[in-house]
């Protein structure tokens, strides 16, 4: 489902990261500063895409060789309401404004696999979109807009599914590695929902890093999503997450809100589009993810000292 | 026409004409094969077949004197009854291009008697025999069942005769009952055109069905530490399921024609407002199951070595056994994802080429493409490659992982020999594990 414009890999010549300073977005920089890419940062206070005149302030910033990865939205934990997805689609008005005034090189558009339903379990590329919250449906909204300009301009557009995301900066405390650390951590017990029967797939956030700039090298095409192809149960996940911890953590059954629901990703078209990209093991991610939150709690210690 | 003996025509000298033809020569009768292209023509004259199919080259000789190769089409005036069978190249969305087919029958009709009986014996879409020129009574289609790999079996001893006709009721014109009488009472079924030219697609698209089944079912076998293997048996009983039922697990279709016929369904459905649903539900198995070897490559050895490059042997290039066709080849799909790792491949019939795998390198023989592999995928269960022993295998390669959809080695054999089997529809560490316990 991803067509590569080059046969080799080839850096970009400058990559705007609009979201820089987001989870995804702070990843990817320092992976792409390792790389020696260089990297125009974009991101609140001094570019706010929601302003009328945010698209032209941009587009003067933009150079017809970039390749822009647009990160930025607002999460579901800062709002489900017709107010965020109001300002999330206004965020991709100024963006797209942006880029019709000043075509760029590639454009890699991050979605998420919420735009994918619950009602079957095996997601791929061909599954078709239909999503049910209003998040999800905002970013289908934004690629369909992202795919009107790219289409226009011949514009080569990736459009890049994301699976659930972890890592030590992850602020968002939504149900997952992230937050059962957190639980594990201040409270030597993680609860679950239920007996944490439902499957998911975790990717860690230096994964994505990887995978974005292995599209920028390839000036990638098409609909990917990114999951490793590995689902484990929350109960499962949440013992990897303990085993984590010097002492014993308590995993203990909750009250169920929801129906179990499962999502497991064929990843073939990941490995076609890039046979020797590997993913971490969970294991592995889930101990850097716990290294990274560790120093950070032990800076944030010795600042308040 | 001797009432007995008509003479049969042949025209399109490709894989079903070619077939069909030599077994009506084997049948008794004698035979003008025509094709309009003078290069396909010459070498058959001299004795060359353009396809592999087993009993071919050998039925073909036995009865020379009976068949003649001409790209002459005034030579068909001989004929009382004339079949129309090139085959009908597809693309790769499953769309069929019957340009060719349609100037092959404006050349055959300018060329035959009036009184002569044409057959449309390649496939088509419903609707497209009725309109041709030809009036009805000596216009019919035919359904072919060709089979690759099969094909001079198939010509040899049909399952029935599906005829499509202006008029079911009207007798057949004698030079075609003739003709369909020799093959050993077979079971005529007349019905209008359109009938037949659906039956076809019915057929092709029950059994697409049954693989389905197979497949989705076999891959939860491969989950849970059941055996698809031993379940089919217990199906082939069921008198509703059937001894004959297609229920071998696969790595989806291939060879173009089932393609196309699935393409078909959608497209007709799609025109004309009907479900197409559980089509395309076959559609998506078939595109997913094609890519079980290289999952099960990432599963088993890539995921938990991120440093491995490995060298993959392959055995066989060709989209089943006994046939030279690589078309939507599961073998050939596979190889496009295996990016940089370096392949050394073999195939009976079909030579290695750089256009399959930047890294490809052909060997000498199957045994050869073993050596110093990570890895083996059987690919295409051609017979020969069952001759070969596990321990032999195991001998050769550097690795232990053996990709072997089809259960192409034994077992048993294999285990001993310390190989990593992978098979479709299987668990083969679970079973060992039970094995064990029950031990």
């Amino acid at each position: 489902m991803l067509t590569h414009r080059l046969d080799s890999d080839a850096d970009p010549g400058r990559v705007v990261i609009v979201g820089a300073g987001g989870f995804i977005g702070r990843t990817l920089n320092d992976r792409l500063d390792q790389a020696g890419i260089a990297v125009l940062p974009v991101d609140l206070p001094q570019y706010d895409l929601t302003l009328p005149d945010a698209g032209a302030t941009l587009a003067a910033q933009l150079r017809p060789t970039d390749a822009v990865v647009f990160l930025s939205s607002l999460t579901p934990d800062r709002g489900r309401d017709a107010g965020t997805v109001r300002t999330n689609l206004a965020i991709a008005e100024g963006m797209l404004a942006a880029l019709a005034g000043a075509p760029v090189a590639h454009l890699i558009y991050f979605s998420t696999d919420g735009v994918y339903p619950f009602g079957r379990a095996l997601i791929n590329e061909a599954s078709p979109a239909a999503p049910t919250d209003s998040y999800g449906a905002m970013h289908l909204a934004r690629e369909i807009l992202a795919r009107d300009l790219a289409d226009r301009q011949d514009l080569p557009l990736a459009v890049l599914r994301a699976t659930l995301i972890f890592g030590g900066r992850d602020t968002h405390n939504s149900y997952g590695p992230n937050r059962l650390r957190r639980m594990a951590a201040r409270d030597g017990r993680i609860t679950l929902f239920g007996e944490g029967e439902e499957m998911r797939d975790h990717v860690y956030v230096g994964d994505v890093a990887r995978l974005i700039l292995a599209v920028l090298r390839r000036r990638s095409s098409g609909l990917l999503n990114i999951a490793s192809g590995r689902s484990v149960s929350y109960r499962r996940l949440a013992e990897l997450v303990a085993a984590q911890f010097p002492a014993a953590v308590e995993i203990a059954g909750g009250p169920r809100m929801q129906p179990v629901t499962h999502r497991h990703f064929d990843v073939t078209a990941l490995r076609c589009a890039f046979p020797a990209f590997r993913f971490l093991p969970l294991e592995d991610g889930l101990a850097l993810a716990h290294e990274e939150m560790r120093l950070h709690e032990d800076r944030a210690r010795d600042s308040n000292a | 026409m001797s009432a007995e003996r008509p003479v049969i025509g042949y025209a399109g000298m490709t894989h079903l004409g070619l077939n069909s033809a030599v077994a009506s020569a084997e049948r008794g009768f004698t035979m003008v094969c025509f094709d309009p292209d003078a290069t396909r023509i010459a070498p058959l004259q001299n004795g060359e077949l353009p396809v592999v199919e087993p009993d071919l080259p050998e039925m073909l000789a036995r009865n020379r004197e009976r068949i003649s190769f001409t790209a002459d089409a005034a030579d068909l005036a001989r004929c009382d009854l004339v079949y129309v069978a090139p085959d009908v190249p597809t693309d790769d969305a499953g769309g069929s291009d019957t340009g060719p087919l349609e100037g092959l029958i404006a050349i055959v009709d300018m060329a035959m008697r009036p009184d002569a009986v044409m057959v449309v014996l390649s496939q088509v879409s419903p609707g497209f025999t009725r309109p041709l020129k030809r009036p009805g009574a000596v216009k019919y289609y035919q359904v072919e069942t060709l089979i690759f790999g099969r094909a001079i079996e198939r010509a040899m001893y049909p399952e029935r005769f599906i005829v499509g006709c202006d008029d079911p009721a009207r007798p057949l014109p004698p030079a075609l009952a003739a003709y369909l009488a020799a093959f050993d009472d077979c079971p005529i079924l007349p019905m209008r055109y359109e009938s037949a030219e659906l039956a076809k697609i019915s057929i092709n698209v029950c059994l697409v069905a049954s693989v389905s089944v197979a497949n989705t079912l076999a891959e939860l076998c491969e989950k849970i530490g059941a055996d698809w293997s031993e379940i089919v048996p217990a199906l082939k009983l069921d008198r509703r399921i059937g001894p004959y039922s297609y229920l071998a697990p696969g790595l989806g279709i291939a060879g173009g024609n089932l393609e196309r016929d699935l393409a078909t369904v959608c497209r007709f459905s799609d025109r004309h407002g009907t479900d197409s649903g559980f089509i395309r539900a076959m559609i998506a198995n078939s595109q997913y199951r094609r890519h079980w070897p290289l999952r099960r490559l990432h599963e088993v050895l890539l995921q938990h070595d991120s440093q491995a490059d490995p060298v993959v042997a392959v055995w066989g290039l060709a989209y089943k056994q006994d046939t030279h066709s690589t078309k939507n080849s599961p073998s050939l799909a596979f190889l496009s994802a295996l990016g940089p790792f370096r392949v050394q491949a073999y195939d009976p019939v079909v030579e290695a080429e750089p256009a399959f795998h930047p890294r490809i390198s052909g060997a000498d023989s199957a045994l050869a493409a073993c050596d110093g592999a990570e890895v083996l995928a059987i690919m295409t269960p051609w017979p020969a490659f069952r001759e070969i022993t596990p321990a032999q295998i195991a001998a050769r390669m550097a690795g232990r992982l053996v990709l072997d959809p089809y259960a192409v080695l034994d077992r048993g054999a294999a285990q001993e020999a310390g190989l990593d089997l992978q098979t479709l529809g299987v668990d083969l560490g679970m079973a060992a594990a039970t094995r064990q316990a029950a031990e």
